[in-house]
């Protein structure tokens, strides 16, 4: 579904990427993990369109994005939750969720995306009225991902998602990124939290100053032993 | 002793009534684009002029010809912005403020120089066959012209919170105003966001110049103290909220109506100023203020 | 490099010169008159440019040292009789105690905020002046009948050489590298130990004693005018775009800007009525946009071309000689 090949990209003279490469393929949950500053966050943001990169291609179902503005690419079908959720703390939860529905096929289904995502996070249906700044850490996350959903993604971006949360909600959310992607969404993860997002996914490819080292099932991971030693704290 | 109090008053609405209309123009553009385009009293002076010569030329009574003054500050902000502004957009936000302040300022060089060649430097303002009507209630005179205004920057305000709060494409403004990128992630298209706001607020400060026009005077050099008006509107009101700059407009409009009542007329400005210069000096991030959350 | 300083030598020197030589080559008052427009502008642009240019802090209230400067060396030298240069000295102090006591306060604001805030500040002393001073000052006739014309253009001769001067000796000395260390960057200019605040002070001080000493110059110089008139935005917009047209933060941009600036608007008197501002209005804007290191950048990216070229060209000459 989405083939990421050769890509270098980088922010003025500084380059973040060298030659990453990786493939998603549909109805799958692939994790990237790795260290701070690896350049996961740079990974999606050039699938998305935010990054241009300098050298390489990012494709999805065969169809090069480099021309395509960011905000096309959210109606080509790639939505991003982007880290620490981003939702507009001024506008209310609902006005949030519509906004997820900006583009004009979105539009058209809105009310039914509406009942999808407070089917998955009833808690955004108890508080739409609310203006987002009041909302907790927990509900503040689940507002980004229903956000990103909004746009009936055939690929959600979660970067971080479990990113400053108490445990309990971490195990929370991973059970509902779990359901998303039960109900036909594929999912490209971003994760600090190692364990949690291999357990998860079927597959992972760990990131490192820029680069690829290490790709495999998530179980395969778990075992890898410069994985444990280096992000799972145990030797 | 009250009556002349009362009437510095409602003089000091009217008049500030316009002051908010002038401010939310350029609080709209600031918020979302964060373009500080100091020839926006420049815009206003234009709106002015398109409405003075309408009447003039055509005998157009001014109240209808609002909305063929929207239609030619619309245009001249679309010149404007795909001209100059678009070329901005992509500055880091220091820059672009920056660069924006200046070009602005380069604009209302231009501006005014055009219309004092043009139009000349008399002062200038829309007499028609019921200006000189006023209602008097409890011995407080309310020119018919002037309320007029009033209620008709009540109404614009009023249309704008609603496009703003009510609509799919307000909505997008204001997560732009909030979060560019994010609103980008959405799927919204930013650089139109910027253009709209920009035309808008070029529109709004038609419209105030219009009013200006046919409720006080206009000439080619009226532009800065507009443009500070607005500022000043801008800082006190606080940014986001549309209410907020109404009430700040009417605040100053009250404040420099009763001053020239107890001081004397030319102080006016210099209290504008000084208010404005202790807003920010104690609140230096006054501009951004308070953001929406 | 010592060649170059060579040069900058003799031709500084021949402008000198030049200066001191122009009344005795032309007889015009016209064009005499036009030369003290030129070196009023240099000396107005230049010491702008000390906190616009180099520090980084775009003053859009530059009138308001100007015109304070101008109105106490008047008062004083008309009205209670003192000799000129007491008076054009008291001028430049009355300026640069305004800037110190604006100082602290101005100096919260950062960037863009200082710059509307010195406009509104500006605009305060522009319309508190026009309301204090409503009457035009005019030369009383004693002085009319006596008044002439060279002893105020070696006024404006010595001012502009005092103002490009002082900007020339302070921007190469530690205090200017600190100034133009907080221009480049404020927050890694203070983990530096450079106090931005002291610096952007010190800038603004020096640069307001020079608008003082400048307006109080024209005081001397101009026959009638209103009061109000010094205190017009008109001429912090002015030093601005001739600051900016010419390349701020470079010695030689202000004086090229201010050059410019007085020729092409004689120019543009005689042919066109007076569009002059519209006119640089435009350029300024195209400058701001394209070329943001003024004239000055532009003639280094093309003698750079030039250089390229002709070094291009020297190759290939002596590739061919060695290949006959």
């Amino acid at each position: 579904m989405l083939t990421v090949e050769e890509i270098d990209a980088g922010y003025k003279d500084l380059q973040a990427l060298w030659g990453i490469s990786l493939a998603v393929n549909e109805g799958e949950i692939v994790a990237l993990v790795g260290p701070n500053g690896a350049g996961k966050t740079t990974t999606l943001r050039v699938i998305s369109g935010l990054l241009k990169p300098s050298a390489g291609c990012v494709l999805l179902r065969g169809r090069s994005l480099a021309k395509e503005p960011a905000h096309r690419i959210v109606e080509l079908g790639i939505s991003q939750v982007p880290e620490g959720g981003r939702i507009f703390t001024g506008l209310t939860v609902l006005e949030n969720l519509e906004l997820g529905a900006f583009g004009s096929n979105a539009r058209k289904v809105k009310d039914q995306s509406l009942q999808w995502v407070f089917g998955i996070f009833s808690r955004l249906e108890e508080r739409q009225r609310q203006r987002a700044g009041t909302l907790s850490g927990g509900e503040r996350q689940m507002l980004a991902i229903g956000r990103a959903l909004m746009s009936k993604p055939g690929l959600l971006l979660l970067d971080e998602p479990s990113f400053g949360l108490a445990p309990l909600l971490v195990e929370q959310i991973f059970q509902m990124i779990t359901e998303i992607n039960r109900q036909g969404v594929t999912i490209l993860l971003v994760e600090q939290n190692v364990r949690a997002a291999l357990e998860l996914t079927q597959r992972a490819y760990v990131i490192e100053n820029g680069r690829i080292v290490g790709q495999g099932s998530g179980e395969a991971l778990l075992s890898f032993e410069s994985v444990r030693s280096a992000y799972l704290g145990s030797s | 002793m009250l009556g002349p109090i009362a009437q510095n008053l409602v003089f000091g609405i009217m008049v500030g009534g316009l002051y908010g209309l002038a401010a939310v123009g350029l609080s709209l553009v600031f918020g979302v684009t964060k373009f500080l385009n100091v020839a926006h009293g420049e815009l206003l002076m234009l709106g002015g002029y398109a409405g003075f010569w309408i009447f003039t030329l055509w005998g157009v009574d001014p109240f209808l010809s609002l909305p063929l003054v929207v239609v030619c500050l619309v245009l001249i902000g679309l010149v404007l912005y795909k001209l100059l502004f678009a070329r901005m957009v992509k500055l880091t936000e220091e820059n672009k403020i920056k660069n924006t302040l200046l070009v602005g300022f380069g604009l209302s060089l231009v501006f005014q120089n055009m219309a004092l060649r043009l139009w000349s430097a008399d002062d200038r303002g829309i007499t028609t066959a019921y200006s000189g009507q006023a209602l008097t209630l409890f011995g407080v005179r309310f020119p018919v012209v002037r309320l007029a205004s009033l209620a008709i920057a009540v109404v614009t305000l009023l249309l704008l919170d609603l496009f703003l709060h009510r609509t799919y494409t307000g909505k997008a403004i204001r997560a732009t105003v909030q979060d560019w990128e994010a609103a980008t992630l959405m799927g919204i298209d930013i650089h139109r966001v910027y253009l709209l706001s920009f035309v808008v607020g070029a529109a709004v400060a038609g419209i105030a110049g219009a009013l200006v026009s046919v409720g006080y005077s206009i000439e080619p050099a009226m532009g800065l103290e507009w443009t500070l008006i607005a500022l000043i509107v801008m800082v006190l009101g606080g940014l986001g909220s549309i209410v907020g700059t109404f009430v700040g407009g009417l605040v100053l409009g009250v404040t420099q109506s009763l001053t020239s009542y107890w001081i004397g007329g030319t102080y006016r400005e210099i209290v504008a100023l000084l208010i404005f210069l202790v807003v920010l000096v104690f609140r230096p991030q006054g501009l951004f203020g308070s953001k929406e959350g | 490099m010592t060649g170059k300083r060579i040069i900058t030598l003799v031709l500084i020197i021949a402008v000198l010169a030049l200066l001191a030589a122009l009344p005795a080559v032309v007889s015009r008052d016209s064009i005499i008159n036009m030369a003290v427009l030129v070196l009023l502008y240099v000396a107005l642009a230049s010491s702008w440019n000390i906190l616009g240019g180099y520090t980084g802090q775009t003053n859009l209230g530059h009138a308001a040292f100007f015109g304070l400067g101008g109105l106490t060396t008047r008062l004083l030298w008309l009205s209670a009789g003192w000799s000129l240069f007491p008076s054009l000295l008291a001028g430049a102090g009355a300026a640069t105690t305004l800037a110190l006591i604006i100082g602290t306060p101005a100096f919260k604001l950062k960037g863009v905020y200082f710059a509307i805030g010195t406009l509104a500040l500006g605009q305060v002393l522009n319309v508190t002046v026009g309301d204090m001073f409503p009457m035009i000052t005019s030369l009383p006739v004693q002085q009319l009948v006596s008044y002439q014309l060279l002893p105020r253009y070696y006024l404006f001769v010595g001012l502009a050489v005092l103002t490009v001067g002082t900007a020339y000796v302070l921007v190469n000395s530690r205090l200017g590298l600190g100034m133009m260390a907080v221009r480049e960057e404020e927050e890694a200019a203070e983990s530096l130990g450079v106090s931005a605040f002291r610096h952007k002070l010190l800038a603004l001080v020096v640069s307001a004693f020079l608008a003082g000493l400048t307006g109080g110059a024209f005081a001397f110089y101009h026959v009638g005018y209103y009061p109000q008139f010094l205190f017009s935005p008109v001429w912090t917009f002015d030093a601005l775009m001739m600051a900016y047209i010419g390349g701020t933060g470079t010695i030689i941009g202000p004086i090229i800007g201010a050059l410019f600036f007085v020729v092409a608007k004689e120019l543009l008197a005689l042919r066109l009525v007076e569009i002059h501002l519209t006119v640089f209005g435009t350029l300024f804007i195209l400058v701001v946009l394209f070329l943001p290191g003024g004239f000055v950048q532009a003639w280094a990216s093309i003698r750079r071309a030039l250089v390229r070229q002709l070094g291009a060209r020297g190759v290939r000459l002596a590739s061919r000689r060695q290949a006959s």
